[in-house]
C-alpha cells in the first residue's frame, strides 16, 4: 500500500511576513500511481513534498499516508532528492548500505540486494567510488538505488534530475519508467520541466503560486509501458498544448 | 535496462588511483628545489647570527653564538647525568618527556570534553542556549589568567598544568566542533532520518562525519595553545619541565640552554603538529580524493 491524502491542507512558514506556502491543498494519490507536481518556482511543490516526507509540519487540514497520520520521516517514503544528497565520505555501496545498516537489518540480506541494485542503475563498477568521483546523473542513480534499497511504499522525488544535462536526462527518464514499471510502486514527482512531466506521470497536477494550491490536475493519456521515444507522439503534443494553455491562463489571472 | 546507462557510464571518469601516479620527475625536481628555498633563510640568519658574535658572544655578552647553543645543547642532551657543576647535563629527554606528558594528557581531556561538547551545542538548540553563553563568557579570560587560580586549587603539581592545558586546548576545539555540527548540510540529515536513522545514528554517522574537518581545524589550533599553557604553567607552578628549564637557566644566566630550550619548545609543537596533520589526513581520506578529482 502507498495511498497518499491531502484534505485541505494549508502550511504557513512563521516569520515577521509569514509565507502561506500551501492554502486549502487536496489530492489523493492512489497505490502504484505516478503523480506529477508541475509548477513555477516558488509555489510549494517542495513544500507539499516535505510534507510527505515528515521533514516539515503542516499548519492546517489533514495529511495520510495509508490510512494514517504522517509523523516523521520513514523508510517506508523514501525520498529522492535534487542535489542526490549522498554522504561524501562513504563510498557508492555503503551510501546504498546507510538504511539497511541503521535499521539493523542482517548484512546477509541487503548485501545481494545491493549488488543487485547497483546491477540495475548500471553502477557495479563503481561500488567502491566516492560520490564525488562520479558525474551528476550517476551521484542520481546512487540516490534512487539508495530509496529502493529500503523497499518504500512511496517514492518521493523533488526534481531528482533538475541539475542534469538533457542526454542524461532523458537516460535518467527511461531508468526511472522502467524501475517504475517493474516495482509498481507509488511515486510523487516534483517538477517544473512540462515534458518530463507528461512522458513520466499518470496524473499531473498544476500548481499555482502565492498562495500555493493545486490548480488543475490532467490525466495523461499516452499508452503503457512508455518510452522517451514518445515525446514526438501526438497525444504528448495535445497534453503539452493543453498544459501550457492552463499554464498561460494563470498567469494572465495573476499580471 | 537499455543501453542508455552504459552510454553515460563509460563518458564519465573512472575512480581515482591512476591520478597519482601521473606526477612524474617533474614534481618530485619541484619539491626538493621549494625544500631548498625553504631552509635558505634560517641557514643565513644562523651565519648571520655566528658572523656577528665575538668571543661566542653578542649583545655585549648576553647572547651566546649559535655554536654555543648547540654545545649547551649537546650537553643537556646527552652529558652525564649527576654532575654538580652542570645541574641540566642529560637531563634534555626528561624534561621533554615531562611536558609532553602534560600536554598529552591536558590535551586528551581537551578533546574529551570539547568534541562532544561541540557537537552537542551545534546540534541542540537547547544545549546552545543553556551552554555557549557561558563558554563565550569564560572564553574572553586568557589562560596565563587562570595561573594563581590554579595553583590556588591544584597547588605546585602536575594536576595545575593539566588543567590550564586542557582549558587551553577546549576552547578552539569546542568552538570549531560547534561551527562543523552547525554547518551540517540540512539534506544530509533528512536522507539519514528518511532511512530510519534514529536522533543518536544521526548524530554518530552524519553530523560527527561532517564535522571532523572543523574538529580537525579546532585540533591543530587547541595543541598549539596547549604548548603555551605548558611552559606558562612550568614557569611558575611546576618543577620540572622545558618551562621550568627555561626560567631557571634565565635566573642563573644560561641564555644558551635558553636558546637551546626554546628551539626545543619549537620542534615539539611542529612535531605533535604534524602528528595530528597525520592523523587527519589519514581520517579524512575522502576529502583528498575528492580534491583530487575536482
Ligand atoms: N523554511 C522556510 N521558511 C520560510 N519560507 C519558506 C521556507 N521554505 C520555503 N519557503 C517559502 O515557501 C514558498 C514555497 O517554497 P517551496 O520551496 O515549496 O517552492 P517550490 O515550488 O519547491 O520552488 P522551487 O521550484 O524553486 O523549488 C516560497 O515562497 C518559499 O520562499
Ligand atoms: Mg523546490
Amino acid at each position: 500500500m502507498g495511498t497518499i491524502r491531502f484534505r485541505e491542507v494549508g502550511k504557513i512558514y512563521p516569520g515577521k511576513e509569514p509565507v502561506v506556502a500551501l492554502d486549502r491543498v487536496n489530492l489523493e494519490i492512489g497505490e502504484g500511481e505516478f503523480v506529477a507536481l508541475l509548477g513555477p518556482s516558488g509555489c510549494g511543490k517542495s513544500t507539499l513534498l516535505n510534507l510527505v516526507a515528515g521533514f516539515e509540519d503542516m499548519t492546517s487540514g489533514t495529511l495520510s499516508f495509508n490510512g494514517g497520520p504522517v509523523s516523521s520521516p520513514g523508510p517506508e517514503r523514501a525520498v529522492v532528492f535534487q542535489e542526490a544528497a549522498l554522504l561524501p565520505w562513504l563510498t557508492v555501496a555503503q551510501n546504498i548500505a546507510f538504511g539497511p545498516t541503521v535499521q539493523r537489518r542482517g548484512r546477509a540480506e541487503y548485501e545481494p540486494k545491493i549488488r543487485e541494485l547497483l546491477r540495475l542503475v548500471g553502477l557495479e563498477r563503481f561500488a567502491d567510488a566516492l560520490p564525488s568521483q562520479l558525474s551528476g546523473g550517476m551521484r542520481q542513480r546512487v540516490g534512487i538505488a539508495r530509496a529502493l534499497v529500503m523497499d518504500p511504499k512511496a517514492l518521493l522525488m523533488d526534481e531528482p534530475f533538475g541539475a542534469l544535462d538533457a542526454q542524461t536526462r532523458m537516460s535518467m527518464h527511461q531508468l526511472l519508467l522502467d524501475v517504475w514499471q517493474s516495482l509498481g510502486t507509488t511515486v510523487l514527482f516534483v517538477t517544473h520541466d512540462i515534458d518530463e512531466a507528461i512522458l513520466l506521470a499518470d496524473r499531473i497536477c498544476i500548481m499555482s503560486a502565492r498562495p500555493g494550491r493545486i490548480t488543475r490536475e490532467i490525466a495523461v493519456e499516452l499508452r503503457r509501458p512508455r518510452s522517451v521515444e514518445q515525446l514526438t507522439d501526438p497525444a504528448f503534443i495535445r497534453h503539452k498544448a493543453e498544459i501550457m494553455a492552463e499554464i498561460r491562463a494563470a498567469q494572465k489571472e495573476h499580471a | 535496462m537499455n543501453d542508455a546507462p552504459a552510454r553515460t557510464m563509460a563518458a564519465a571518469p573512472r575512480p581515482a588511483p591512476a591520478k597519482a601516479m601521473g606526477r612524474g620527475a617533474g614534481f618530485a625536481a619541484g619539491r626538493s628545489r621549494a625544500a631548498l628555498r625553504a631552509v635558505l633563510l634560517p641557514i643565513a640568519i644562523i651565519a648571520a647570527w655566528q658572523l656577528a658574535g665575538t668571543n661566542g658572544s653578542l649583545a655585549g655578552g648576553v647572547l651566546p653564538t649559535p655554536d654555543r647553543v648547540w654545545d649547551a645543547w649537546v650537553m643537556w642532551a646527552f652529558g652525564p647525568k649527576g654532575m654538580g657543576l652542570n645541574p641540566y647535563s642529560g637531563t634534555w629527554l626528561d624534561n621533554v618527556l615531562f611536558s609532553a606528558g602534560r600536554v598529552a594528557q591536558g590535551f586528551v581531556l581537551a578533546m574529551i570534553v570539547g568534541i562532544p561538547a561541540g557537537i552537542m551545542i551545534g546540534w541542540s538548540r537547547a544545549v546552545s542556549g543553556t551552554v555557549d553563553p557561558t563558554i563565550q563568557l569564560l572564553r574572553p579570560i586568557p589562560i596565563t589568567a587562570w595561573l594563581p587560580f590554579s595553583i590556588a586549587v591544584f597547588g605546585i603539581q602536575d594536576m595545575g598544568a593539566v588543567f590550564l592545558i586542557a582549558l587551553g586546548g577546549f576552547y578552539p576545539i569546542v568552538v570549531n566542533a560547534t561551527h562543523g555540527a552547525r554547518d551540517v548540510d540540512r539534506n544530509w540529515i533528512r536522507a539519514a532520518r528518511m532511512m530510519g536513522a534514529s536522533r543518536f545514528e544521526v548524530l554518530r554517522r552524519v553530523v560527527l562525519p561532517a564535522a571532523l574537518p572543523a574538529i580537525f581545524t579546532g585540533l591543530r589550533i587547541g595543541l598549539g595553545i596547549a604548548w603555551t599553557a605548558v611552559i606558562v604553567s612550568e614557569m611558575v607552578a611546576v618543577k620540572s619541565g622545558l618551562g621550568y628549564v627555561l626560567w631557571d637557566a634565565y635566573y642563573v644566566g644560561r641564555m644558551d640552554v635558553v636558546i637551546a630550550d626554546m628551539l626545543s619548545i619549537g620542534a615539539m609543537g611542529l612535531l605533535s603538529d604534524w602528528l595530528i596533520v597525520t592523523v587527519e589526513h589519514w581520517v579524512l581520506r575522502w576529502r583528498r580524493l575528492q580534491t583530487a578529482t575536482r
